[in-house]
């Protein structure tokens, strides 16, 4: 681990090292497939609440890995592969079965199978006979640097098999997700479904061992999938978005590990918790820093309207409007109202005027709306609210802003002439 | 909710003259404990039939078991004279809205497009007839407009509507709903009756699953339904303040007596 700047090497053909060295790019493009292809699988996994199940899977593959090691006595990938297949499958039955034969619950149910199959799996290396290597830590943690030519063609193929059956079988698979009662009820193959997830899901892991080992892998397909579930409205854009915060995850965790000297499989899922952190902040609908945003232009609106107003209301009284007399009119600081006279200039909705502003004809327009609102609501408030003619004016101080609602009312009560005060109500404006 | 309603299926020979909803001595249980006992009805092409009842006497689980979505202890419920699994194409069933996701990324059209869904089989992409059903299914409810929104943007009463549409997009002739009512204002309920009025009159099967006891004489015939059937007929002569009271009160039939003094429970 790098600590100070000065040790940093800058040069790009450093830094583009893990692409243009031919060992490293393999683990590099290993990674990248690992990335897409849990990103997608992890939509599935994410939108049906199954997390748990895709660290019980990640696990769960150890014994099938070390008892396919067994059987065919070398580190072949397709062996692995199908023990680890097995294993996932195993995993996905014995869940159904504990949780639906007995009191307990499904979450718990995952949990005791899952670790006693990871157990399982560490009692069979302990036993293995001498003189095999089997190396524990590449299987926990991974070690992208030990990944080979036949890993890469695996994960390839792979990911392609994944990706074209999510592409290919899209709609059912939405449909199921989304709903699969409905999907049950129509005829969809709702289980077959559930087990073709899981063996996906084996399978990437698996072939994904090398590069982030077993206890981070779960962090891959969860963690862009949740980003992207944060921007998207639709289901396909989610699969796209997901399976791309996934792959540059993979590239940018692979570059800043080899620069800054650190763990891939880590890095990795740090930049992936990154973009998960700035989707949650910057997400449109449901980020934190628009919903500030909003709700600071909503403040602001409404700081302008009430601004608005006093400036009439000077004007109707013949006061001078300056901004200390507006701040007392409007209750507002005087130096929020000469922001916000600002704002109004730069809107032409207001103009200099000797010693204070003046509305202009578009300001005043303005005004008026907020005031045929203003008398409007209070007759609403009084008339069917049932609110005391002496409360109707502080209520109505808020409803104001919600003029764009004024001709429903004034169609509800009838269009009333005047409001409880008896006060008359300016007419519709023109258009 | 206008436009005129697309064909249904084409009918099997087979099933002219059976009734569109047959169930015969049906019991249901979750885990050993009775939901359903022994319930026997036949609802008629082009009825609309309620089901009433209290929590938990089984109203959503009787439409699971027509639908083969639960395991069934014993009797028997057929689509038109088939097992469900033959006449999956002419039955349509909305579920609780209760039950959805509402964050899942999914816009109003993408939902009644699902409709389409179970006819496409594992591969087919939703063809240009497939979008034009589920275009025509969101005008008939009366929630075109709002065809790009996503669910989340929905009021209580555009979602049940938008649930409806997707049952409407799959063309059945037997449609199974749970609850349509909750949560929709008193406009959206006329506007749903209205809905039903027209299918029936087009020959298509409802059976819905409702709460509300005001609305018992919009229902061509009525189930009363605790766990067995207590009352089961035409609504005026069915919905008598003696039935609810028996469907509704708490006591425990003879019968439910003697079951647990079989059982050795005192």
């Amino acid at each position: 681990m790098i600590v100070s700047l000065a040790q940093i090497d800058f040069r790009p053909e450093f830094w583009l090292y893990p692409l243009t060295d031919q060992h490293m790019l393999m683990g590099t493009l290993t990674s990248v497939l690992v990335g897409m292809t849990c990103g997608v699988l992890g939509c599935f996994v994410v939108l049906r609440r199954m997390a748990l199940i895709g660290d019980a899977l990640s696990h769960a593959v150890l014994p099938g890995v070390v008892i396919a090691f067994l059987v065919t006595k070398d580190t072949g990938v397709v062996g692995l592969l199908f023990g680890a297949l097995l294993a996932g499958l195993a995993t996905a039955v014995l869940i159904n079965l504990v949780s639906h034969h007995s009191r307990t619950k499904e979450d718990s149910a995952i949990g005791i199978v899952f670790t006693a199959l990871f157990a399982l799996g560490l009692v069979l290396i302990s036993n293995l006979p001498r003189g095999t290597h089997f190396d524990l830590k590449c299987f926990i943690f991974g070690i992208p640097e030990a990944v080979g030519p036949s890993d890469l063609l695996l994960m390839a193929v792979i990911s392609m098999i994944v990706l074209a059956t999510v592409a290919m079988l899209y709609h059912p698979m939405k449909l199921i997700t989304f709903d699969p009662v409905v999907a049950a009820a129509m005829g969809l193959p709702v289980l077959a479904f559930h087990y073709l997830l899981m063996g996906m899901i084996s399978a990437t892991v698996v072939a994904g061992l090398k590069t982030t080992g077993v206890v981070l892998v779960v962090a891959m397909v969860i963690t862009p999938a949740s980003a992207a579930y944060q921007l998207c409205n639709r289901f396909s854009s989610m699969l796209v978005l997901a399976g791309v915060f996934g792959g540059v995850s993979a590239l940018v965790g692979m570059v800043l590990s080899y620069v800054f000297n650190m763990p891939s499989g880590p890095s990795m899922v740090l930049v992936a918790t990154v973009i998960f952190g700035m989707a949650m902040l910057l997400s449109p609908k449901h980020g934190v820093v628009f919903r500030r945003i909003r709700r600071w232009r909503h403040r602001q609106h409404i700081e302008e309207e009430d601004v608005i107003k006093a400036i009439n209301k000077l004007a109707a009284d013949r006061i001078v409007a300056a901004p200390a007399a507006i701040a007392g009119q409007s209750r507002l600081a005087v130096e929020r109202v000469t922001r916000v006279l600002r704002g109004l200039q730069r809107q032409r909705l207001i103009a200099d005027s000797r010693d204070g502003v003046a509305l202009t004809e578009l300001g005043e327009r303005r005004a008026i709306e907020l005031v045929r609102a203003h008398r409007l609501w209070e007759s609403y408030l009084a008339d069917r609210a049932n609110v005391p003619a002496a409360d109707v004016h502080e209520q109505a101080e808020v409803l104001e802003h919600a003029h764009e609602l004024a001709d429903e009312v004034d169609e509800t009560l009838g269009h009333p002439g005047v409001d409880p005060h008896g006060t008359p109500i300016p007419a519709q404006k023109q258009p | 909710m206008t436009t005129t309603r697309p064909q249904p299926g084409v009918v099997s020979p087979g099933a002219v003259g059976c009734p569109a909803i047959a169930v015969h001595n049906l019991t249901v249980s979750y885990s050993e404990r009775p939901v359903l006992r022994s319930v026997t009805m036949e609802v008629e092409r082009g009825q609309l039939v309620g089901i009433i009842g209290p929590n938990g006497a089984g109203k959503s689980t009787l439409l699971k078991a027509v639908l083969g979505l639960i395991d069934i202890d014993s009797g028997t419920a057929r689509i038109y004279g088939e097992p469900i699994n033959q006449a999956r194409k002419r039955v349509a069933y909305v579920p609780q809205t209760s039950a959805v996701d509402w964050d899942f990324p999914v816009t109003v059209r993408d939902v009644v497009l699902m409709g389409r869904y179970g006819r496409l089989g594992w591969v087919r992409r939703p063809s240009r007839v497939d979008r034009t059903v589920a275009r025509e299914s969101l005008e008939r409810v009366g929630v075109a407009d709002f065809a790009d929104r996503h669910i989340r943007q929905l009021s209580g009463g555009q979602q049940q509507r938008v649930f409806l549409a997707r049952a409407l997009c799959q063309q059945a002739d037997v449609m199974l709903l749970d609850e349509p009512f909750a949560g929709v204002d008193a406009a959206t309920e006329r506007a749903i009756f209205e809905l039903f009025q027209r299918l029936t009159a087009e020959r298509c099967t409802l059976l819905v699953v409702n709460h509300d006891l005001g609305v018992l004489d919009k229902f061509d015939h009525l189930l009363l339904l605790n766990q067995r059937v207590i009352a089961y007929g035409p609504s005026h002569d069915v919905a008598t303040e003696a039935n609810i009271q028996r469907t509704y009160g708490g006591r425990l039939s003879l019968l439910d007596r003697a079951e647990s003094a079989l059982r050795g429970a005192t």
